[in-house]
């Protein structure tokens, strides 16, 4: 390894493929490890870094992206390689201008991706939209830790309005081909239909290519919080907001608000909850500002799904409150910390 | 008594890595040449009692100022002084002596020691105390009349001894404590409250340390002293940390222990004092633990203060390796770039690390059975194997995408990440002091635990410097608040102890 390790470096030593510096650190990095030190105290420092959460959450997202794959086949596959493919080019280009290494956080958002589209999305719809997420989600902020909105939902959100009919129209059944349906929430608005809980759990019913295998996203959800990875306040004040609203809300309202259970297994609430709302760069640092977000987001979802001309309100509620965690953040910091006073 | 259930929020377990020093004890001849540092533990430097070429012997008083807040300082061996020299003494320059020694063990005892202490008058005592040097233990001294903390005696009222072992490498409470070690210990803790007498002492010891804990229990008797298990989080052996735990009381950031009537200190210290008044011995020796894995084997080792580094770890480290010396823990100590310094009396321990400047392949997707991790990502976490220890950082430096680790593990309560992001972007101003830039008590958890590899513990020691150069004291506004002592006498010492390093 070592020997490889010195014939590699070599590489640096060759003009024409300085212009691809960047990457070819950042091979180096995944391939052999870095051989940085540490400065000074501490003098050894944790075994974690950016690569590894980034590959937990990728472990976390595997149950969803099997059962996408299981369900519909090629073209889920297709979907995510396209994604992969098409928002990496754009991630390599800008790392290649800005001279940085390539970062990591990409590689999630590529899987979440093509994991809230649903099933019968043509390529080059996700291609556009991943590439536009990519960019003005996140490399104009200045790259992963500096994005205000979730790269993956802004990516979501383009497409959903630059292509409404595609986009909102077109629901496939998993293994049939042909058929398409509305997804349950868009049945329960419109003819006030209530899908079976065990069809919505076992991912059978219509809806974006992972979300509807439930039992998956609640083990890869509780797997993050397991290890660190996520904290549990964002999804428990998401989800406990919305079973609380809806279960007053379908006791005053029921042809409008659907009851707590099926507003949880429908839609993309355990999705967004367990694996987008906790998104650390784009959620509140605070402790309490992350109940706060999840409560807003709560609110707002429930609104959305209830008196809306959309469905569904799970992304539109997220991106929402992403614009809102600076504001948050510091409402809470600036209350944890009063003012010193100097009075002497 | 053993009062139980006392927490601190924040902090993290180091257990469990390679390199924790064994119980075994190893006496090494004593060194030919020592160099003795004038400022030694808590105080002011002091002044030089003896000339370039005078003889001296072991326990003789080589450094002494009444005025001052200091506490004297004695050549640890028989001998005469080489030379009396200015020299830089982790990032202080102060006077040290060197003496060139005869290599005889004996050492002259101080004539007032006994072991009938008990009828001897309080005043005798503190002066026995005062000279042995063993005052200048802790880091706010023991008081006495002679100027050694900047509180009286009388003006005590609470003395903790810490034997939590949070630190990642600890002295063994075992070996400390053997055979007669408990019963001089208890006996150290009642000279200390002889000369003490309005103070209640407080015992903290590691909970899994349960014999140990019995055996202090029992043999304390009906004496009034309470212990308390707590668990040995880092940083919980702080002044800072400990004092809030255990009596519940606020920490004054930026005062030190003494300010608020109570006094830390620890296991070894109780020890010193006990062989100070009845063995009637000056505080010339220490005990030492070699700890990390660039030793061949890891023990403790007694040594005389003042020896010099390369002397101890010579022909103990690992051969033809690249070596990182680091004087105390690898969490807060400062690296020996000069093997030829000396240990003073603050010094516990040694450690050496392997650099590690290879890297692992795919070292991001290993299951890691022996790496640790704050986040529970690794096999390390589940399993009961030795863990890794090396200067490898484990990972590029990358953006911060504010995990919160550093701010769940900060004990001061504080937004690491926060003060980094003012910092790095050179906004310093007051806002940081709303933000309690000043509360930061240097554990370095922060910079331990963020996967971004960033250290925000280097960022916010660079904040405060910028601050106090700006001309801000942050005291001045915690003063209102709490009711303090030896304030006026203190000012001094403490900003320069605060420059420098911990006990």
């Amino acid at each position: 390894m070592k020997n490889l390790k010195k014939s590699y470096e070599k590489l640096y030593k060759i003009k024409p493929l300085m212009r691809f510096k960047t990457i070819i650190s950042t091979l180096e990095g995944i391939v052999f490890g870095t051989s940085e030190i540490t400065a000074g105290a501490p003098h050894f420092v944790d075994n974690m870094d950016i690569k590894r959460y980034m590959s937990i959450a990728i472990i976390a997202l595997i149950p969803s992206a099997a059962a996408a794959v299981y369900f519909f086949k090629l073209h889920a596959v297709e979907l995510i390689l396209v994604s992969y493919i098409s928002g990496g080019i754009a991630e390599v280009l800008f790392a290649l201008i800005r001279k940085k290494d390539i970062e990591e956080g990409f590689l999630v958002t590529g899987l979440i991706f093509p994991l809230i589209l649903p099933p019968s999305t043509p390529l080059w719809v996700a291609s556009v939209g991943i590439i536009f997420g990519v960019i003005f989600g996140k490399e104009l902020f200045g790259g992963t830790g500096r994005n205000i909105f979730n790269p993956a939902l802004v990516g979501r959100l383009f497409v959903t309005i630059s292509f409404p009919q595609i986009m909102t129209s077109s629901w496939q059944l998993p293994f049939v081909d042909t058929v398409t349906a509305a997804t349950p929430l868009g049945l329960f608005k419109t003819a006030h239909v209530l899908t079976p809980y065990i069809k919505l759990l076992l991912g059978t019913s219509a809806g974006s290519m992972g979300e509807t295998f439930r039992i998956g996203v609640i083990i890869g959800g509780l797997f993050l919080m397991f290890t660190r990875v996520s904290n549990w306040r964002i999804p428990f004040s998401y989800i406990g907001t919305v079973l609380l609203l809806s279960w007053i809300g379908n006791f005053f309202l029921p042809a409008k608000i659907a009851p707590p259970l099926f507003q949880l297994l429908s839609g993309g609430l355990l999705f967004g909850a367990m694996f987008m709302a906790t998104d650390p760069v784009t959620s509140p640092y605070t402790l309490p500002g992350k109940l706060i977000f999840g409560f807003l987001a709560g609110i707002v979802t429930i609104l959305i799904r209830a008196f809306s001309g959309y469905a569904e309100g799970v992304m539109f509620s997220i991106i929402m409150m992403n614009g809102f965690t600076p504001l948050i953040d510091s409402f809470v910091i600036n209350l944890k910390y009063r003012p010193l006073r100097n009075e002497r | 008594m053993i009062i139980k259930k006392r927490k601190f929020t924040g902090g993290y377990t180091f257990k469990n890595f390679k390199g924790e020093p064994s119980d075994e004890l190893v006496k090494p001849e004593i060194p030919e040449r020592v160099i003795i540092p004038l400022k030694q533990g808590f105080g002011d430097e002091v002044n030089a009692a003896v000339k370039k070429g005078d003889s001296v012997t072991a326990g003789q008083i080589i450094g002494i100022n009444d005025e001052s807040i200091s506490s004297p300082v004695h050549s640890t061996v028989n001998g005469t002084v080489e030379d009396i020299k200015k020299a830089e003494y982790f990032g202080r320059l102060i006077n040290t002596v060197v003496i060139k020694s005869d290599v005889t063990p004996d050492f002259k005892p101080h004539e007032a020691g006994t072991s009938s202490w008990k009828n001897l008058p309080e005043e005798k005592l503190e002066e026995v105390l005062y000279m042995a040097g063993v005052t200048s233990l802790g880091r706010s001294g023991i008081p006495t009349r002679y100027k050694s903390s900047a509180i009286l005696p009388g003006e005590v009222e609470h003395i903790i001894i810490d034997g939590v072992q949070s630190d990642i490498y600890n002295l063994s409470l075992t070996l400390l404590l053997a055979g007669k070690g408990l019963n001089q210990f208890i006996e150290g803790i009642d000279i200390l409250k002889a000369i003490m007498p309005r103070a209640s002492v407080h015992i903290a010891v590691n909970k899994y340390q349960k014999s140990i804990i019995k055996k202090i229990d029992e043999s304390a008797d009906n004496r009034k002293i309470n212990i308390y298990p707590l668990d040995p989080k880092y940083p919980q052996g702080y002044d800072e940390v400990i004092i809030p735990t255990i009596l519940g009381r606020e920490f004054p950031f930026g005062f030190n222990a003494f300010n608020m009537g109570i006094i830390v200190l620890d296991i070894q210290a109780v020890l010193h004092v006990y062989e100070a008044v009845v063995l009637k011995k000056p505080l010339i020796e220490r005990l030492i633990a070699l700890a990390g894995p660039g030793f061949t084997e890891n023990f403790h080792i007694k040594v005389r203060i003042g020896t010099q580094i390369d002397y101890i770890v010579k022909n103990r480290v690992k051969p033809d390796t690249s070596l990182r010396y680091i004087l105390n823990s690898p969490l807060w100590g400062n690296t020996v770039t000069d093997l030829s310094l000396p240990v003073d009396r603050t010094v516990n321990c040694i450690s050496c690390l392997v650099e590690d400047r290879d890297g692992e392949a795919f070292s991001f997707a290993r299951p890691g059975i022996s790496k640790d991790s704050y986040s529970k990502t690794f096999a390390a976490n589940y399993f009961p194997f030795k863990k890794t220890i090396n200067t490898n950082t484990h990972g590029e430096e990358r953006a911060c995408i504010f995990c919160n680790y550093c701010q769940d593990v900060c004990p001061s309560g504080l937004v690491p990440h926060l003060l980094y992001h003012y910092v790095e972007r050179d906004m310093v101003d007051d806002i940081l002091l709303r933000y309690r830039i000043f509360n930061c008590i240097d554990c370095n958890l922060c910079g331990y635990v963020c996967p971004s590899k960033i250290n925000p513990a280097m960022y916010i020691k660079q904040g405060r410097e910028k601050l106090t150069g700006m001309g801000i004291n942050p005291k001045e506004s915690v003063l209102r608040r709490f009711k303090l002592k030896g304030v006026k006498e203190n000012k001094q010492v403490n900003s320069e102890y605060y420059n420098g390093d911990k006990s």
